[in-house]
């Protein structure tokens, strides 16, 4: 087993019907790395995050998280290791009827038998524990509100508090801030940042800002149709050449627009041409 | 802002003992009922005495009463086309009829299209009303009106219908998609244009499947109209076991068993077209598209023809329904000088021979058979129901096999299910409680399996993600999240069973029934009208706490 990577792909392939969603990923991310998955939507982004936390299994090629190749996992073991890996998703993806404090706390379930239904059932140790992951991201005195009433903002930081509750080696997070205004995107990238820093975590973290990209990782993975189609560390990197690259990533499909609009303006003027033959034969 | 949320002012060193906080006086006031409920309806269960060494008991009776029956038998063929058919039409005439009358009470009752606060009152009022009075009440007092024919059991069924099908009917008319409308308006319509044009498009499917969904409810409500002289299976069924002629009764039993499960079958398959029409429709291809446009013509796709062919089908059966009923119209015109008299005669309600004490402990007996079938069915239906959902069920086998289950259980129809077990085991209110529960089970499971597999599964997944098991999952995502409906479905069971232990009583299940089908047999009608007063009242009682728990829960 090679322990030297946090997180190492091979030939990483996922096909949905007859989609390629992933196209032989080839990606290797060091321990207490800050890495950007940059990319628009459909890129395959999402696709690899969830599967360095086998949240979908691969169609081809391998994974290995923390050293451990994630086929060889089932049951206790894969929850066991996915307990070490965070994940933060853009829609924040908290339990909307329970309190901030009870959506923290789920975080620690893995280290727990059984289930749990109410704050009383959780020991008092991982409540208090939970209180301080709160007090961390800001948040204590929001504990006992519903994460219903939170904002945007607050509620990642809630879902920010869940994924520290499992003390992870790994953060993974999703377009974090893609559903948050600039102002609360900035507080959450920070805070982020400051966390990893502070638990020397490594993070992979997807977005499609270039700017919010260049200013907060160490490195950035470009990925396009499911390949990856750029990797360099961000020192010394400009914003024009990124966006040169980011250019390249995003082609437009001019060409199938104006074969549909010449075709529809073809049948408006036949359309037209046969009214007009038929008001000047009345 | 410190007096709005008065937590964040209260200090860290608060916070940080890790003592809990106290919820809301209302929160708590609404947990006490639920609890005191449920108690309530476990000590229901417990004194109805059943017990696996009564069911043993029963099963000696049962061995003898099966003795007695021999071989089941069946009316002669012809006579029993004649009696389904009859059945079916009055079933059906009756549901057209309620779905006719339920639009304008749906359209005043709606929040977006009701024309001012005293309409949508006037609306849900007869919403309310005609859902708490039982058909079987109706069909006495037609029965009286029009003695003999197809009348009494169609205008029963469908001024009992209206109190589901409007309530439904305007749910769906306040789901709509509002900008149609408003266009509508924009461009200068009439509010018939806005109706026909930017409503009805949008909510009939939903509509469709209600009505068909009640269609099912009234089959199986229709043998209980038989025990009161409605006229059908039911009405034979009822002779037969009266003459203690078993095997046929039996026999006719089955068949509505049957008939009951048939329709089921037909009008789940009818509403999985209709419904699932949106997504497997393919796109006008463009040719098609261009073709279109230059002819101004609607080509005759295949799925033309086949809404086509659906359309006309459906008008052609609802014909065949009123026509197989043998309607006696000319007594819809007669009728109505003699109304006043035969209404008289219901009031002023009183207890007759009885007193208040006896007809409330009936009313209370009718009460906890209710809840005792709720809280078995509850119990069984959360298990059924969480392995019928796509997101819980650990294989899709599981789900499969456990929505399969309760199609099965939902087809059989529980009031004659009530009747087979009463004859059958002589435990009178035992047998009704086992009845409604296996019912419940069939109606729960299903609203429990369909509100688990609608929760969002972002938090299931979340949790998954952080290393939690399936089971964990379940009781801190998926649980939180669909408790809230799980109430309001239970409340709902709770309404149904109410109205169908009432029932029972009529068939020998004992409680406020029995009552009743004397009262209505003996002609003392002012004593009708008290029991129905009494139900009425314990019905919106329940509608209220319903009501008051799902605006607390939130």
């Amino acid at each position: 087993m090679n322990t030297q990577y946090a997180v190492k792909t091979s030939n990483l392939t996922k096909i949905y019907g007859d989609k390629k969603a992933l196209a032989g990923v080839d990606l290797e991310v060091m321990p207490g790395e800050m890495v950007v998955l940059l990319g628009l939507s459909g890129s395959g982004k999402s696709t690899f995050l969830r599967h360095i936390d086998a949240l979908e299994r691969p169609t081809g090629g391998e994974v290995q998280v923390l050293g451990t190749d994630l086929s060889k996992l089932s049951g206790r073991g894969l929850r066991q290791l996915r307990s070490k890996v965070g994940f933060v998703f853009q829609q924040f993806e908290l339990v909307p009827s329970l309190t901030a404090l009870e959506n923290v706390l789920t975080g620690a379930l893995s280290t727990l038998r059984g289930p749990r239904l109410g704050l009383a059932m959780y020991p008092r140790r991982l409540r208090l524990k939970a209180l301080e992951t709160l007090e961390r991201v800001g948040l204590l005195e929001w504990a006992y509100e519903r994460a219903d009433t939170l904002s945007g903002g607050q509620q990642q930081r809630v879902a920010i508090a869940r994924a520290l509750m499992q003390e992870p080696e790994i953060l993974l997070a999703d377009e974090p801030v893609a559903s948050l205004d600039p102002e609360s995107s900035i507080v959450v990238m920070d805070l982020m940042k400051e966390i990893a820093a502070e638990r020397n975590l490594t993070v992979l973290c997807s977005l499609h800002q270039v700017d919010l990209a260049l200013s907060w990782a160490d490195r950035i993975v470009g990925l396009r149709h499911g390949s990856v189609v750029l990797d360099t560390p961000t020192a010394g990197l400009s914003r024009e050449s990124v966006m040169e690259i980011y250019g390249q990533l995003a082609p437009v499909p001019e060409a199938a627009i104006s074969d549909l609009e010449n075709e529809l303006k073809k049948a408006a003027d036949a359309r037209n041409q046969s009214l007009a033959a038929s008001g000047a034969a009345s | 802002m410190s007096m709005a949320t008065p937590l964040k002012t209260a200090g860290k060193l608060d916070l940080r003992s890790g003592s809990l906080p106290k919820p809301a006086p209302e929160r708590t006031a609404v947990a006490l009922t639920l609890l005191t409920i449920f108690a309530v309806s476990l000590i229901s269960l417990w004194q109805s005495g059943i017990s696996i060494t009564s069911m043993i008991g029963s099963a000696d009776n049962a061995q003898r009463f099966l003795a007695r029956v021999g071989t089941v038998s069946f009316p002669p063929a012809a006579e029993l086309i004649e009696l389904t058919l009859f059945t079916l039409g009055l079933v059906l005439t009756g549901t057209l009829l309620a779905a006719a009358l339920s639009v304008p009470v749906a359209y005043i009752a709606a929040a977006n299209t009701t024309p001012g606060g005293a309409w949508q009152a006037l609306g849900r009022f007869m919403t309310v009303i005609t859902r708490a009075i039982p058909d079987v009440v109706f069909a006495m007092v037609f029965i009286l009106v029009f003695s003999i024919g197809a009348l009494p059991g169609i205008l029963a069924i469908g001024l009992h219908s209206i109190g589901m099908i409007s309530k439904l009917f305007a749910d769906a008319i306040e789901q709509i998609d509002e900008g149609p409308r408003l266009a509508i308006r924009a461009s200068g319509g009439t509010k018939a244009q806005e109706f026909f044009g930017g409503i009805l498009p949008q909510v009939l499917p939903s509509w469709i499947a209600t009505v068909l969904h009640r269609n099912d409810i009234n089959l199986r409500g229709s043998v209980i109209l038989g025990y009161v002289g409605v006229m059908g299976l039911g009405l034979e069924m009822s002779y037969a076991f009266k003459s203690l002629n078993y095997s046929l009764g039996v026999g006719i039993a089955i068949v509505m068993f049957v008939l009951c499960v048939a329709m089921e079958l037909i009008s789940g398959a009818v509403r999985k077209v209709l419904l699932g029409q949106g997504t497997s429709k393919a796109r006008t291809g463009k040719k098609t598209a261009i073709a279109m446009t230059v002819n101004s013509k609607r080509p005759w796709t295949a799925d033309r023809v086949r809404n086509l062919v659906w359309g006309w089908g459906a008008v052609a059966i609802a014909l065949g329904g009123v026509w197989v009923s043998n309607i006696n119209w000319s007594d819809l015109v007669t009728v109505w000088p003699k109304l006043p008299a035969i209404m008289a005669q219901f009031f002023p309600p009183n207890f007759g021979s009885y007193d208040f004490a006896t007809m409330a402990m009936a009313m209370g007996k009718t009460l906890s058979i209710a809840l005792a079938a709720m809280v078995l069915a509850l119990g069984v239906s959360i298990i059924i129901g969480s392995f019928a959902a796509r997101n819980v069920a650990p294989t899709p086998g599981i789900r499969t096999g456990s929505r399969f289950g309760l199609v099965i259980i939902r087809g059989v129809p529980e009031v004659i299910l009530a009747i087979l077990l009463i004859v059958v085991t002589g435990l009178g209110s035992q047998a009704g409680i086992i009845a409604l529960a296996f019912g419940g089970i069939g109606l729960l499971g299903k609203l429990i399996a369909d509100s688990v597999e609608e929760v969002n599964p972002g938090p299931q997944k979340a949790l998954i993600a952080t290393g939690a098991s399936r089971l964990q999952t379940y009781f801190s995502a998926t649980l939180p999240q669909s408790a809230r409906a799980m109430v309001g479905h239970t409340f709902y069971l709770l309404d149904t069973n109410i109205r169908a232990a009432t029932i029972l009583g009529i068939v020998g299940g004992g409680g406020i029934g029995y009552y009743l089908l004397n009262a209505g047999q003996g002609s003392n009608y002012p004593l009708v009208t008290s029991i129905v007063i009494m139900i009425l009242l314990t019905v919106l009682a329940v509608e209220g706490l319903a009501m008051w728990v799902r605006k607390v829960l939130r």
